[in-house]
C-alpha cells in the first residue's frame, strides 16, 4: 500500500524537527495527487493562532474546514466542537442537549476534567474521518499534525486508558469506532518526523516504541532536512584530514554535519523496520514549497516495500 | 550587557551563578536545554557551590554523564573522582530525573486528610491512570520538588530544567487560567452535596449528563476520587500563591534558551513576555545555543594555498568545502547580528552565545567546555577587537 493509501495519518515529532512543515508539505502533495485531503492541527488555545495556516497563507484556521486550494481543506481541531457533537449524540433530548451546552457547569467540566479535553478532540477527529458530502465522503485523507508536547502519545493512547476506566457506554462505542480507524493498518498511520541528528534520531526510535504500546500503526520516519553531499569518498577523506589538522575554518560544521547526518541515516535504517522517507534540507524561505516536490518524488518514485 | 567592572570574577552568567538561588531555564524542545542547565550546575559547582540540577528528560548519555536515572527517589552526587576531572574543587554537583508520579505521590501523603484517605487515594485507579493527564500537573510537581529542595538548605543552587512547552509556565499563572480541574469551584459541582439552589441544580445535571454519558458507575467511582483528592487540592490552591511569591524573589532567576531557528526564538520572546511582563519575575537574560557567532575571524579554506603536489581529492574537496564555507559565513553575520538583538531585547541582562559543538553535546569534556564558555568574561564573538588602535 502506498503511504498516502491512508485514511488518516498522525504527524509526530519532538519540537524544532520542522513536523508543521513538513505536514503541510505532506498534504498539499496528497492534494495535488488528487485525494481530497484535510490538514489539521489541535489548537492551542481554541480560537488562536494557526502554524499550518501562517504556512499555507490562509488569514484564519477555525474548526471548521476550509478551503485553501485545490483539493485541500484545513482546519483546527476543537475540543469544543467533539463535545458538543458528543454531547448531541449521546443525550436523549435536545432541550438537555441545549441546557447542557448552556450549562458552563458542563462546559467547565469538560474543558477540565483530566483526559476529557483528548475525548473532545478525539470526537472531532472521528466526526472529520466519517463526514460525507454528495453522498461519498468529504476527504479521503485526513493528516494531523500532532502536539509536540510530552502528551504526543495521550491522543493516540487514550482509548485504551480511557476504556479501561469505562468498558460500556456510549463513550466506549466513540472509542472503539475511533480504533477501528486509526489502529487499522490499512487505514490509519503515525509518522514520526526527525532530524539527521544523534539526539532526534535517538528520540524518534523511542517515539516509535511508543506508539507500538499504543496499538497505533507506525508508517515511518520522515527524515527532514537530509544536507546535501557535495563530495566524493575520496574528496571526503582527504577534506577529513585536512580539517583535523586545521583549526579555525568556516565550513567545518557543514562538513562535520553532513558526516552525522549519514552516521544518524544508518543508525536509524538499522533500529527501525519501518519505512524511512529522505527530506532534503530545502534553502530558502518557503521550505513547505521545496518539500512538496520531495514528497512527490516519493509519490512517483516508491511505494511501500 | 557586558559589564566592565566584571573583570577577573567573569561575565554576567557567572555573576548570575554566584548570586543566584535557583535558576529555572525555559526554552522551545530541541535547543539543547538540558545540556546548558547541566554547563551551568557545572561552572557553578566549579565555583563553588553546592549545586544541584533538577532535569525532565535528559539524553541517555547525557544521563549516564550525570549520572541520574530514571525513578530514583532522592537526587545523586556526582562521584569525587569525576568531580575532580571536571575541575570541581570545593562544590559539589548532583542531579536528580523529575518523576512527577514520585512527586505528586508525595504530595498525597503530606496532604491527604488522614494516612487511610491517603492510601485509598494511591490505590484509586482514577489517580493512578488520570493524574497524569491532568494538564499542568507535571509543571506543579516540578514546582513543587523545587521548592523542597530550596527549603532543605542542601544546595546553594538549583538548577531546573522544565519541560519543553507552554505550558512549562502555566503553574504560576493567575489562578483561573491553571488548569481548571485544580479550581475548588468547579470541583464541587461534581460532589453531592448541599448548597444553593442553583448550585445544586447544576449538580444535577452534571450528574445527568455524565450518567447518560459515562454510566452511573463510572460516574460514582469518579466522584469518589474527587472526594478523596479534595484535601490535596486545597493544598495545591493554597500553594499556588505562595510558589508565585516564591518565584517573584529577587534571588531567583529565569533564563531563557533558544537556538538561532526561528520557531525557537519566537518560543523565547513568548517566555520572555510571561516572566518578565506578566508574571513580573526576574529574566537573567538569554543563552543563544548552537549558534555560529563564535566563528567570527574564521579563515576561508582556500584550494589555492595548497602545495602544488597536493592531493588532487583534496584540491576539488577544498573547492567544494569552499561552497559551504560561503553559506556558513553568511549566516555567521546573521547569528552576530541575532546576539546583538537578543542583547538588547534582555535590557539589563545578558545575551550569551554558545558555540555548535555538534548536537550529541553531553561528554563531561562537553560539559566542562560549555562551563568555560559561561563564565568568562564576555560572550564569544562579541568581545570588543584587541588591536583596536589607541
Amino acid at each position: 500500500v502506498h503511504f498516502l493509501d491512508r485514511r488518516v495519518l498522525l504527524i509526530s515529532g519532538k519540537g524544532g524537527v520542522g513536523r508543521t512543515t513538513v505536514t503541510v508539505a505532506l498534504a498539499r502533495a496528497a492534494a495535488r495527487a488528487g485525494k481530497r485531503t484535510l490538514v489539521c492541527e489541535i489548537a492551542n488555545p481554541e480560537g488562536g493562532p494557526s502554524a499550518i495556516g501562517r504556512l499555507l497563507g490562509a488569514r484564519s484556521i477555525g474548526p471548521e474546514p476550509a478551503p485553501i486550494e485545490r483539493n485541500l481543506d484545513a482546519c483546527h481541531l476543537w475540543a469544543r466542537t467533539g463535545h458538543q457533537g458528543f454531547l448531541q449524540s449521546v443525550l436523549p433530548s435536545r432541550t438537555l442537549v441545549r441546557a447542557a451546552l448552556r450549562s458552563k457547569a458542563v462546559s467547565k467540566f469538560l474543558t477540565a476534567a483530566p483526559s476529557f479535553h483528548e475525548m473532545g478532540i478525539f470526537h472531532h477527529l472521528l466526526s472529520l474521518l466519517q463526514a460525507e458530502e454528495g453522498g461519498r465522503l468529504r476527504h479521503e485523507l485526513v493528516v494531523l499534525d500532532m502536539p509536540a508536547t510530552g502528551h504526543t502519545l495521550a491522543l493516540t493512547g487514550l482509548p485504551d486508558i480511557l476504556l479501561r476506566l469505562m468498558p460500556g457506554g456510549p463513550i466506549a462505542a466513540l472509542l472503539e469506532a475511533g480504533q477501528a480507524i486509526l489502529n487499522d493498518p490499512e487505514q490509519g498511520a503515525a509518522w514520526v518526523v526527525t532530524l539527521p541528528e544523534q539526539l532526534p534520531v535517538t528520540e524518534a526510535i523511542e517515539l516509535l516504541a511508543g506508539l507500538e504500546e499504543t496499538r497505533m500503526p507506525a508508517g515511518g520516519v520522515l527524515l527532514n532536512r537530509m544536507p546535501s553531499d557535495p563530495f566524493t569518498a575520496d574528496e571526503r577523506a582527504a577534506v577529513e584530514g585536512w580539517l583535523d589538522g586545521t583549526d579555525g575554518v568556516f565550513g567545518e560544521v557543514a562538513f562535520r554535519r553532513i558526516e552525522a547526518a549519514d552516521e544518524a541515516l544508518a543508525r536509524l535504517h538499522a533500529a527501525v523496520s519501518t519505512p524511512v522517507l529522505v527530506l532534503p534540507e530545502v534553502p530558502g524561505l518557503d521550505p513547505a514549497a521545496g518539500l512538496v516536490d520531495a514528497f512527490d518524488a516519493h509519490m512517483t518514485g516508491e511505494g511501500e516495500p | 550587557v557586558s559589564d566592565a567592572a566584571i573583570g577577573a570574577t567573569g561575565g554576567a552568567v557567572a555573576r548570575m551563578l554566584v548570586e543566584k538561588r535557583v535558576v529555572v531555564c525555559c526554552g522551545a524542545g530541541g535547543v539543547g536545554k538540558t545540556t546548558v542547565s547541566a554547563s551551568l550546575a557545572l561552572a557553578a559547582a566549579r565555583a563553588g557551590r553546592r549545586v544541584l540540577v533538577v532535569t525532565i528528560d535528559p539524553s541517555k548519555r547525557l544521563a549516564e554523564t550525570l549520572g541520574v536515572q530514571r525513578n530514583a527517589p532522592a537526587p545523586v552526587s556526582l562521584p569525587a573522582d569525576r568531580l575532580a576531572a571536571a575541575g570541581v574543587t570545593e562544590g559539589t554537583l548532583s542531579a536528580w530525573m523529575l518523576d512527577p508520579k514520585l512527586v505528586s505521590d508525595r504530595v498525597v501523603n503530606t496532604f491527604a486528610r488522614t494516612p487511610e484517605e491517603a492510601e485509598r487515594l494511591l490505590d484509586n485507579r482514577m489517580y493512578r491512570d488520570i493524574t497524569s493527564m491532568i494538564a499542568g500537573m507535571q509543571e506543579y510537581t516540578a514546582v513543587e520538588a523545587l521548592h523542597g529542595f530550596v527549603e532543605d538548605g542542601l544546595y546553594d543552587l538549583v538548577i531546573l530544567d522544565t519541560p519543553p512547552s507552554r505550558d512549562a509556565l502555566r503553574f504560576l499563572d493567575a489562578p483561573d487560567r491553571v488548569s481548571m480541574f485544580l479550581d475548588r469551584r468547579i470541583f464541587n459541582l461534581f460532589m453531592p452535596g448541599e448548597g444553593s439552589i442553583i448550585r445544586r441544580m447544576a449538580t444535577q445535571l452534571v450528574e445527568k449528563v455524565m450518567d447518560v454519558a459515562f454510566g452511573e458507575q463510572t460516574r460514582r467511582d469518579l466522584q469518589q476520587f474527587l472526594e478523596l483528592f479534595g484535601g490535596v487540592l486545597d493544598h495545591l490552591n493554597r500553594n499556588q500563591h505562595e510558589m508565585r511569591a516564591f518565584f517573584a524573589q529577587p534571588d531567583i532567576g529565569f533564563l531563557l534558551v533558544t537556538s538561532p531557528a526561528r520557531e525557537a526564538l519566537a518560543e523565547a520572546e513568548f517566555f520572555a513576555r510571561k516572566t518578565r511582563d506578566e508574571l513580573k519575575m526576574h529574566l537573567c537574560g538569554y543563552v543563544l545555543n548552537r549558534s555560529l557567532a563564535a566563528q567570527a575571524g574564521f579563515a576561508m579554506p582556500d584550494a589555492e594555498a595548497l602545495p602544488e603536489d597536493a592531493d588532487p581529492a583534496l584540491r576539488t574537496g577544498l573547492s567544494r568545502l569552499a561552497g559551504l564555507a560561503r553559506v556558513e559565513r553568511s549566516q555567521v553575520a546573521g547569528h552576530l547580528a541575532l546576539a546583538a538583538e537578543l542583547d538588547i531585547r534582555a535590557g539589563d541582562g545578558f545575551a550569551w552565545v554558545l558555540p555548535m559543538l555538534g548536537t550529541g553535546a553531553s561528554t563531561l569534556s562537553d560539559l566542562v567546555h560549555l562551563a568555560d564558555v559561561l563564565v568568562a568574561d564576555d560572550p564569544p564573538g562579541t568581545a570588543p577587537p584587541t588591536e583596536e588602535p589607541s
